[in-house]
Parts: C-alpha cells; structure tokens; sequence
C-alpha cells in the first residue's frame, strides 16, 4: 500500500476539561496549532488559555455547546482548523459525528464512523467479534419465554443474572445463586423492567463471581499493523465509574497476557479498526476472560499506559491520523514498572459520594519523582454543577507496584485543594487498605468490601488528642474573630493568636 | 477558657488563657497553630508538624488529617451546661438543605410522613448524577418547600423534618 500521508495543520479540540488540555499538549510537542472550543461558563479554563485560539460556542449546558455538531464544524472551518480531535465523552463515540467531520473534508483524529457505530451497538459488537472467535460471556438471547429461558439457565450453569433487555442502572437486574430460585427471581426482574422500561423482556448471562474488570490498549495504523501495548487493571469502581487503574494488572501473567492480547487485536481487526481504542474484558477467578465492549476513543486512564510503555497515545492519535506508521512498539511489549492512577473527582466520600460545586480557593500540586498530574482547573477555578465530576487525574510510576503505592500515598498528603469536597480522603484510605496493597480485589471491592469510616488504623489517643487541640483552637479562634472584644495579651508566646490579631488587623 | 471536646468515645477538657497558653487534662502543651488560608491550617504540637482541614457542620468541627475525617464537638463551660439541662449532646437539625445546585427529580415523600433516618426525601441532579438526600432524623415531614423538575441553589431549604418526641 502506497504511503498516503495528510497534513494536518490545525486541531480543533471538541472537548474541554483535563483531556483537552492533554490533546493540546501532544499537539504542541508535534508543533501543531491547536483551536480550542469554550461555554459560557468555561471562559477561563486552562483549555482555553493554553490553545492558541479559543472560539465560544455556547451556553454551559453541554446540549448548547460542547454537543452541536454542526457548530463544531463551522468554527473548524472559520479557524482553518484541518482535523478534529473529541477527546473522550460528548461527541467521541459519535457516528454521525465523526461521519460529518469526514464529509466536511477534515480528518477525524479516531476510528471509521462505521468502527465506532458497530462497536456502540452492543449486538452489532458482540455479532462482529464473534466472527474472530472472541469469547462472550456466556447468556442468551433477548425475549425467549420463562420455560426456555430456565433450561437456558440450566445449560449455562449457576449462578446467573437475569437482565432486562431495556435495563439500566441495576433495574430489571436480578442475581441468581440457585436453580430453585430461578422463577421468582424472574418474575421479579420481568416486573421490575416492566415498570421501570415498559418492556419486560430478559436475558439470562452467566454471573462472574469476584470478577475483574481488565481492559487492553489497541493501537491500529492504516498501514495494516494492530498492537497491543498490554493491559489496564480498572476494577477499583464504584457504581460503574472507575477510580483507581494500574498498569500492568497484578493479576496479570505472561500467558494470559498474550492470549488477551491476542483476542484484544482480533476483536479491533474484526471492525477494520484504526486509530487507538480500548477492549474492556471481564476476568473470573480462574482466569477466564470475556470481552466486555470497545471504547472507540482514548481512555480517561491513558497515562497509566503512557507510563509503562513511554508511548504517547494522542501523539500516536494524531500520527495515525495523518495516515502514517505508528511509532515503533516492538519494545513495549513487556511493560515498564507500574504505574498507578487516582481520579480526583469533586465528589464527597464521607457523604455517600456527594458531588460538590464552588470555587477553589487553593490547589497545591504534588510533584517530586514519578509524580503527573493531568489537570484541567487551577486555583480560582470554579467547578459548576454542567460537566463531570472529574477535576484532575494523579498518577505516579515506580519500578515496582509498591514503589509507585508509596509515591500515590505521598503525593495524595502533599495535594491540597480547597474551596470544595473532593475524593483525595477516599484514595488515601484505599492505598491504606489491606487488600488492596496486596492486589486483593475485584469489581465489587469498593461498594461491598470497603467503607471510609472503619479505618485499618485507628487514630492513636496521641492523635485524638492533637484532633482535640485543633478543634478547640478552632472553636476559640472563631470565637474570638466573632466577638471583636480581645484582652490585650501581656506577650505573645502564642503564634495561633498572634495570627488571628493579624488578621483582624488587615482586614 | 474552659472547653470540653468530645471525640468518638472520648472526651478531653481544654483551657486556653488569656496569653494563648493551653493545658490539655491539666497538663501544658506548647502548640502553634496557624491559619494557611481558608479552612487549612498548620499545627505544630511540640515538634511534629501536620495539617489540617477544620469546618464547621451544624455545631459540629469536623477535622480532617491525613485523610481522615474526625466529628467532634466543642463545648464551652455554658454550652455543657445547655447539653446537660437537654439530657445530651449533639442534637441534629431536621431541615434539609440543597448541597449543591441542580434540578429536583423527585420528592419521595408526603407531608405527614413518617420517616427513619437515612430515608431518601429528595432526588436531586447535579453533575450527570442522581443524589439521593437522606433524612438527617428520624420524625414526621412537616413542610415540603420543592417539587419536581424545579431547579434549586445551593443551600436551599427542601424539606422539614419534625423530630420525633421520644428522640429529641
């Protein structure tokens, strides 16, 4: 095949957040301008000021900017802007979209429009990587009557989970353990999705117990070569939303890493697919892995594999894109270290998860060895109720997993951000937890086995009583700040009262 | 002045004078405390250093330190008195306040209801996700102040609850 190579000589970023800023970075490195898009309310992030143009497109709601296609397009053409790059959510698993970037005559920096259609249909994609012998959990198909569907269930084997077909949200979802269960446990999901769906239909899957989510990186040129640059460990989830991933996985060997490596280049060869993607797979205690879906675009938690092969996934994005080979990979084959990735997310542990909004008012970054932060806020930020909870991702490497825990453990002590809640208090309990410094754990750890207020240490009475004395001075402070009326001090030994006179005094 | 504070199952009396000096139990202890702006500040006791996040909630400080968020409760010599005379300490408010603007999806309640503690009242959206507020009490719902598909600001009253007599 002949080398085909299109230029590419401005980006425009369809996105916003810590990703855009990512996207613009790889372009700036390859010394490509980049145009980045703005709401009303995303006038001052770091998008905005780090790209070398910003166009406003609408009001906060993502339906009135980040959304509009059409919108997108014209300002593409207004800046000159050649490709688009999505990023991840809003517009980057969008067919019609990516369709409408390649009629227009622009380079959509991510798969075929067919690619991402085929593998954002769960039966398309289940049809079409079958044909490459990719396993499936084992299940049914969807609305066969109750008589079928139990001997189904029978051939399958215990345990199960009935599915509604219209299903959500764990509605219609039932887990079965035992054969004589079976019919109530039916009744009660067909009722559920009835009421919840107005469709009562089920399937019937084999239920995963202590499963592990395990997710490939795909990277795929238009020269014909599809690599694989190893795996992710993503099982650290609550409510489906991933908040902790590592690579390598320690559930990983050399084996089974190359058999999923394997079925993770056929399930994207079964597609056609260019352009980086991810395989999500489930993985059994005994190790046996089925594919889950594609995510036809670049993972939130692309770092951790950037880390441990020292590709740069957008960098790749972008050369592929142009029609080039992809960069050599021969050598990342065998990962580099470890690395880990906390999501720092504006949401409150202590209070079931809460997201919180407000402005912040200090955020001071860990840095040292091994330490990245990609972020999109800065201090003054103000995180509005419009976009995702998700304010900045941590991620350390070491040569070995304890080496990169240890460097996670210091650089979650030396963040600070406040002005709002945030989930750093949820990660340092993590790191501290037991089982999973030993790589104990599956997809249900968090929400079953873990809780902020059982500590694996208790705080020692010297610790309670330093709470005590921090509290107390508090109280006092805001007592004496509050009353105005303060009695001359007769010396100042005391430096938490001197400050708060200083303060009173430079009001 | 003379405080007592109340953590998980223990209790320490503190006193600050008028020059700042603090006893802990009767006992001195040489502390600087220091404010690094906003809620964050910095405590030196004796040589070990550490910071802290101190807010205030609903009479309540809440300490977080090294990831770990402690409740206590700081009574001065007329707030023991108060919690005596009320038979305990530490009387939770049945208002429910908005966390955060969003859009009300749902009130799962009547007025005239009775509901336990932790009981969903309200559903409210914010960020592409369903919160689910939970009473603060147990009682009876007295005012409803929202319904559904109504917008909300921060810190705005959604519902009323009224204690129950035999917990108050």
């Amino acid at each position: 095949m002949a080398e085909q190579v299109t230029g590419i000589n401005k980006i425009l970023i369809a996105n916003r957040g810590e990703i855009a800023v990512r996207i613009i970075r790889a372009a700036r490195d390859l010394g490509i301008p980049t145009v980045a898009v703005y709401s009303d309310v995303d006038r001052t992030a770091l998008h905005v000021r780090y790209a070398d143009e910003a166009v406003h497109i609408g009001g906060p709601r993502p339906a009135e900017s980040y959304l509009r296609k059409d919108t997108l397009i014209d300002v593409a053409r207004r800046t000159g802007a050649d490709a688009i790059h999505p990023g991840y959510g809003f517009l980057a698993e969008n067919a019609d979209f990516a369709g409408q970037v390649t009629d227009a005559g622009m380079v959509w920096i991510g798969p075929s429009p067919d690619a991402i259609a085929t593998m954002g249909d769960k039966q398309a994609a289940r049809t079409a990587v079958t044909r490459n012998k990719v396993p499936l959990i084992p299940g049914t198909a969807a609305g066969m009557p109750d008589d079928e569907l139990i001997h189904a269930a029978r051939a399958i084997g215990f345990p199960v989970l009935i599915k509604a077909v219209a299903g959500g949200g764990g509605k219609g979802m039932r887990p079965v353990q035992r054969e004589e269960d079976f019919e109530a446990a039916l009744n009660t999901a067909r009722r559920e999705a009835e009421s919840a769906f107005g469709n009562g239909d089920v399937y019937v899957e084999k239920l995963l117990v202590g499963a592990r989510h395990i997710e490939f990186q795909i990277l795929a040129d238009t020269h014909g070569n599809t690599v694989h640059l190893g795996e992710r460990e993503c099982s650290i989830q609550r409510r489906h939303q991933k908040l902790v991933e590592e690579a390598p996985s320690v559930f990983m060997d050399e084996d089974l890493r190359a058999r999923m490596g394997e079925m993770a280049i056929a399930a994207a060869e079964s597609v056609g697919y260019v352009n980086a993607g991810t395989i999500e797979c489930l993985v059994d205690r005994d190790k046996n892995f089925y594919f889950l879906e594609m995510n036809t675009r670049l993972q939130v938690e692309h770092p951790v594999t950037e880390l441990v092969t020292g590709v740069d996934l957008p960098k790749e994005q972008i050369r592929i894109a142009r029609g080039r080979r992809m960069g050599p990979t021969e050598n990342v084959l065998e990962p580099k270290g470890w690395a880990i990735e906390c999501r720092i997310n504006a949401e409150d542990p202590y209070a079931n998860f809460m997201p919180s909004t407000g402005q912040i008012t200090t955020m001071l970054l860990p840095t040292g060895p091994g330490v990245r932060v990609d972020s999109g806020v800065y201090t003054g930020s103000e995180i509005t109720p419009y976009y995702d909870s998700m304010i900045a991702k941590l991620i350390t490497w070491g040569e070995t997993r304890s080496e990169a825990m240890l460097r996670m453990r210091r650089a979650l002590s030396e963040y600070r951000i406040m002005g709002l809640k945030h989930n750093i208090p949820f990660h340092i309990n993590l790191l501290n937890s037991i089982s999973f410094i030993a790589g104990k754990f599956d997809t249900n750890f968090v929400e079953q086995r873990f809780n902020m207020h059982t500590y694996e240490q208790d705080p020692t009475p010297e610790e309670l009583e330093t709470l005590a004395i921090a509290a107390t001075l508090y109280a006092h402070r805001k007592r004496l700040l509050a009353s105005q009326v303060v009695a001359p001090a007769k010396r100042d030994t005391s430096n938490w009262k001197w400050m708060s006179r200083f303060e009173r005094m430079h009001r | 002045m003379k405080y007592v504070v109340v953590i998980n199952d223990h209790s320490f009396e503190i006193e600050i004078d008028s020059d700042g000096q603090i006893e802990v139990n009767g006992e001195a202890r040489d502390v600087d405390f220091l404010n690094l702006g906003g809620s964050l500040f910095s405590i030196i006791t004796e040589t070990k250093s550490l910071e802290a996040v101190i807010d205030d909630d609903e009479g309540k400080i809440a300490v977080m330190m090294d990831g770990r968020l402690i409740e206590t409760q700081v009574l001065d010599e007329r707030a023991v008195l108060l919690a005596q005379r009320r038979g305990g300490f530490g009387m939770r408010s049945g208002e429910v306040h908005a966390p955060m603007p969003g859009l009300i999806v749902a009130v799962t309640v009547e007025k005239g209801q009775a509901v336990a503690q932790g009981e969903t009242l309200v559903i409210l959206e914010s960020m592409k996700m369903q919160n689910e507020l939970q009473s603060p009490i147990a009682g009876i719902v007295q005012s409803i102040y929202v319904s559904a598909d109504q917008t909300v600001n921060k810190n705005d009253l959604l519902i009323e609850i009224h204690a129950n007599a035999d917990d108050a």
